[in-house]
């Protein structure tokens, strides 16, 4: 390709900065042409090239990731986040043109929008707290009682075999198998007599709380 | 969750040559090149409105048309350049004088000179053309305009779809008013603010779906 006619000049430069200036911490200038040289030369296929400006950006990624995320999770993600849609976005760099705004554009943009979803989230869903917390003995969960009585009591109104049905396989959680072994139905009537039952428990509790 | 380091490596690894987007006032020219393609094409098949030349010399018909143009260039430019990460938000500002220009010429116009029904009366069959010429100048432009501000949908989605939709409205109602007679001012308001406020809203409603759909690929499964 025409690789090169265009990277003879800055790929020199490149060389000689790189082992003497490195780092110095007055040479965000240097940093950003390096940065530019590198990313000219992945845009080109240089994968050594392409690795070490990935490898470079990621701390300075972190740092500005960490400006506005608190979760180390959350930073780490944001980072890949930003490195993905580097990598898919990168011929959109014009290596005529400083490096890092570039960058931090992109980064921006992603972490914005990562703290907009996450703000979604937060609106739209409630993290459970000890007191959803319920117990694998009965007793236990106080709170229930009342409801389960009523349910109790809306089972008993049932017909017979939904009632069995109900019974076995919803409020003593048995398989398929062990309930039909217990209560000497088939499956498939054990299936559709629970079906039924679902269908009229909702109906009757439903009737209840609407008026 | 993959290591960041890991991550690193195989992106590199998929590090495949990429021709680098040309400038964006060039790529600007290269779609309005293809709107101009599109209405010389419409302009052959359907023939120029009759009475154009006569028309052209009214300077409020003449202004419009004009200020319809112009926003369509410019906001063609401003998508193009938006759709990169590091040029500057204040471009969306670039077609809005034009823009204003364009929309108060035509309320302007249905201030002054409000023609409730054109001298042939209202036809349906003239509707139906327009609404022909609409649907083949934009269909074609959109879908041009959204492959080539792909790389914009992890940036500004909204802003680039929105400038886009401005630009392809724009030539459209250019369009519009160079093949037909449209004399009622209901119906010159209804093909100019209308297929303004249709684009932009259509944009609004599927733009960011329409960008995920052809917005690039991060990780190649080949390699």
């Amino acid at each position: 390709m025409t690789h090169d006619a265009r990277s003879p000049g800055p790929s020199l430069r490149l060389v000689g900065k790189d082992d003497a200036g490195r780092p110095a911490g007055s040479a965000s200038v240097t940093r950003d042409v390096d940065w530019s040289i590198l990313m000219a030369r992945a845009q080109e296929g240089d994968r050594a090239a392409y690795h070490r400006l990935l490898q470079e950006i990621t701390p300075y990624l972190r740092s500005l990731a960490a400006r506005r995320h608190r979760d180390p999770n959350d930073i780490e993600d944001a980072v890949q986040d930003v490195l993905l849609t580097v990598h898919s976005i990168r011929q959109t760099y014009d290596p005529a043109r400083p490096f890092a705004p570039w960058l931090v554009a992109i980064a921006n943009r992603r972490f914005i929008d990562r703290l907009r979803r996450q703000g979604r989230t937060r609106n739209r869903e409630i993290p459970l707290t000890a007191e959803h917390e319920t117990f694998c003995e009965p007793a236990a969960n106080l709170d229930e009682r009342p409801d389960r009585r009523e349910l109790e009591g809306m089972v008993n109104n049932l017909p017979p075999a939904q009632q069995n049905a109900v019974r076995l396989l919803k409020l003593k959680e048995f398989s398929l198998k062990e309930a039909a072994a217990v209560s000497g139905m088939s499956i498939t009537s054990l299936k559709v007599n629970t079906h039924r039952a679902l269908k009229n428990l909702r109906k009757m509790l439903l009737d209840r709380s609407e008026p | 969750m993959i290591k960041t380091p890991d991550l690193i490596a195989s992106l590199a690894a998929n590090a495949t040559p990429v021709r680098r987007l040309r400038p964006p006032v060039m790529r600007a020219a290269c779609w309005l090149l293809l709107a101009a393609v599109v209405l010389t094409l419409l302009a052959v098949n359907q023939g120029i409105r009759p009475d154009l030349v006569q028309r052209l010399q009214e300077p409020a018909f003449a202004a419009s048309m004009a200020a319809s143009l112009l926003t369509g260039v410019l906001a063609t430019i401003a998508a193009f350049l938006v759709s990169l990460p590091d040029r500057s938000r204040l471009w969306l500002l670039l077609p809005v004088p034009a823009l204003i220009a364009w929309l108060s010429n035509v309320g302007y116009q249905c201030l002054t000179q409000w023609v409730a029904i054109g001298p042939d009366g209202m036809s349906f069959g003239e509707a139906a053309r327009c609404f022909a010429t609409l649907v083949l100048t934009s269909l074609p432009l959109s879908l041009a305009m959204l492959v080539m501000l792909r790389y914009a949908a992890p940036l500004r989605p909204t802003a680039a779809t929105f400038m886009g939709s401005l630009a392809v409205a724009a030539v459209t109602a250019t369009a519009l008013s160079l093949f037909h007679t449209i004399d009622a001012t209901a119906m010159i308001l209804m093909w100019n603010f209308g297929t303004a406020v249709l684009f932009v809203g259509l944009a609004g409603v599927f733009g960011r779906r329409m960008f995920q759909w052809v917005a690039p690929r991060t990780l190649y499964a080949r390699d």
